[in-house]
């Protein structure tokens, strides 16, 4: 089985974000870059594929500005087998990237294609679905887990209540949002080894892709707003006189209860 | 302008998110309510109806709730209509043949004002627009899904083993959530209690989730849910930025910790330093009390 995996530079999620002076992007100075987490599972899921049945293939694709090189370089030392960066401007609109992923997929001719249910900076989920489109191929979204039997993979998707488990018969587009494990760390060896690897570059011009309007256009960026000042209660072995403080409040000051 | 209002229903009702935007989509232009007819979510056939009636009914602007459906309705709708998608709003204006929304971004550490040039969809968080009071459940024309891909089927449900018998979280109007504070899953059923006399969804901190406690569903945080309830109770749970980013939004948050420099104080409403299985039953007791009037 061929499995690519499409993934996406973040600014890495342990880190405070800061607005830029330009109030419309975010300031990426000191900013340590990560593998946007829910791409990470997607690695996960596909390396475990790999883990139990050494033929399985995985790719890393990645289409954004060259420092996504480094991504691609980390998942290939998680132990994914060969990758490919699209350099394309950041502000791409999403449906501009699902069809540079649709034209590296259509040379890789992979049986499933994972992506993160969403990156963490945009937190759109629109690439994956509009990957699938242009491929003209089904998605599953919400996925925690993969396993194939037989002609078809068994997609399990996370709803509420529990999971609604699809068959597929390949090729199937994959949204992750969980693996059962965490994704793993790289190895030193897969470190050496990746470095060693070649990473083709293309642009999305060499893969036909001309971008389009229909993309969102970002105004204003703003933190949130500060909360705090609240009213701190102290045990102080009144349990009963403190919760009931706390119950009043809820009931008269804030009218949530 | 006209506005396609997809909505969802539950059980033959139609969700209060749906609820919610049908009020509030009076005020962008002629609105149209469609469902489609099914019991459970087809990606494909589902889309492909929700597209070609939107492109039929000259729709400039399709909103649905952000719920995990509808989210993944709209951005393959969108996909295959070729028009902009912005997911999971907090707010939206129209201007000029554009739309404006605010839309949380980094997980909620950044607060975005983006241009979404219309044709296109807007997906809307649930709680984002208040209900108001005695709105009339909105009139729901019922469309016909499309046709399935053959190569993909839903061959069942597993229910998960909490699943079902509460709240959804990402609809809750109350949450109680806990995390490691708590010790043990065989304390939830404080956690379950308290939550039942407000009426609440649980949810859970990652730690929680990821250590097995409690289910994966229940994880409020970046790579988890993120929610803005009327009032988020947090059990144990120190505040990890990403925790905080699920949450912060809530209008009205309870804290205990027994910690008093907890990072989950510093956004806080009301915050309770101590012993948390002192304070929870009698917490319990006290909501008890005030709900029943006393």
């Amino acid at each position: 089985m061929r499995i690519l995996v499409c993934v996406k530079q973040v600014p890495d999620s342990t880190v405070k974000v800061k607005v830029a002076g330009d109030r419309r992007s975010i300031a990426t100075e000191g900013v340590t870059w990560s593998i946007s987490p829910y791409d990470e599972y997607a690695i996960e899921l596909a390396l475990e594929r790999k883990d139990a049945d050494g033929s399985t293939v995985v790719s890393v694709v990645t289409v954004g500005p060259a420092r996504s090189r480094d991504a691609l370089r980390q998942a290939l030392a998680m132990g994914c087998d060969d990758a490919t960066l699209v350099t394309a401007p950041e502000d791409l609109g999403g449906l501009d990237v699902a069809k540079a992923l649709a034209a590296v997929a259509k040379e890789l001719k992979p049986d499933v294609v994972l992506c993160g249910k969403q990156a963490s900076d945009d937190d759109q989920g629109l690439v994956g679905p509009a990957l699938a489109e242009a491929l003209g191929w089904p998605h599953v979204g919400m996925l925690t887990k993969a396993v194939p039997g037989g002609d078809a993979i068994e997609l399990w998707r996370e709803v509420e209540g529990g999971h609604e488990v699809w068959k597929a018969t390949p090729p199937v587009v994959g949204l992750v949002h969980k693996s059962e494990k965490e994704p793993r760390y790289p190895s030193l060896p897969g470190i050496m080894k990746a470095k060693k690897k070649e990473i083709p570059e293309k642009t999305i011009e060499s893969l036909g892709v001309a971008p389009i309007a229909q993309r969102l256009e970002v105004l204003l960026m703003e933190p949130p707003p500060q909360r705090g000042g609240g009213k701190i209660f102290k045990l102080d072995g009144d349990a009963k006189g403190v919760a009931e403080q706390v119950a009043k409040a809820l009931h008269e000051e804030a009218k949530v209860i | 302008m006209r506005v396609l209002v997809v909505a969802e229903k539950s059980g033959g009702q139609v969700r209060r998110v749906s609820q919610e935007i049908a009020a509030k989509a009076a005020s962008f232009g002629d609105v149209d309510v469609i469902a489609v007819r099914g019991e459970r979510y087809s990606p494909i056939a589902w889309s492909t109806a929700v597209a070609e009636k939107a492109k039929a009914s000259g729709a400039q602007l399709v909103l649905i709730g952000a719920t995990i459906n509808g989210r993944d309705l709209a951005a393959r709708a969108a996909a295959k209509l070729g028009w902009a998608y912005a997911a999971d709003c907090t707010d939206l204006v129209t201007k000029e043949g554009a739309a404006e929304a605010k839309r949380p971004m980094y997980a909620g550490k950044i607060h975005a004002t983006v241009r979404v040039p219309l044709p296109g969809f807007v997906s809307i968080r649930p709680g984002a627009w208040t209900l108001p009071v005695g709105a009339a459940a909105p009139g729901v024309a019922d469309i016909e899904p499309g046709p399935e891909d053959p190569r993909l089927r839903l061959d069942r449900f597993e229910a998960a083993p909490t699943g079902g018998k509460r709240v959804s979280l990402a609809e809750a109007r109350t949450i109680v959530s806990a995390g490691r504070g708590m010790k043990g899953p065989e304390h939830w059923k404080l956690v379950e209690e308290l939550a039942d006399a407000l009426g609440a969804a649980t949810g859970a901190s990652r730690a929680v989730t990821d250590a097995g406690w409690r289910p994966n569903e229940e994880q409020v945080g970046q790579t988890g849910k993120t929610v803005t309830p009327d009032l988020y109770v947090a059990l144990g749970i120190s505040g990890a930025i990403q925790h905080l980013a699920g949450m912060t939004s809530s209008k009205v948050i309870v804290a205990v910790n027994k910690d008093p420099d907890a990072d989950i104080f510093k956004i806080a409403d009301y915050g309770v330093v101590g012993d948390l299985f002192e304070f929870v039953p009698a917490f319990t007791e006290a909501v008890r009390k005030v709900k029943a009037g006393g």
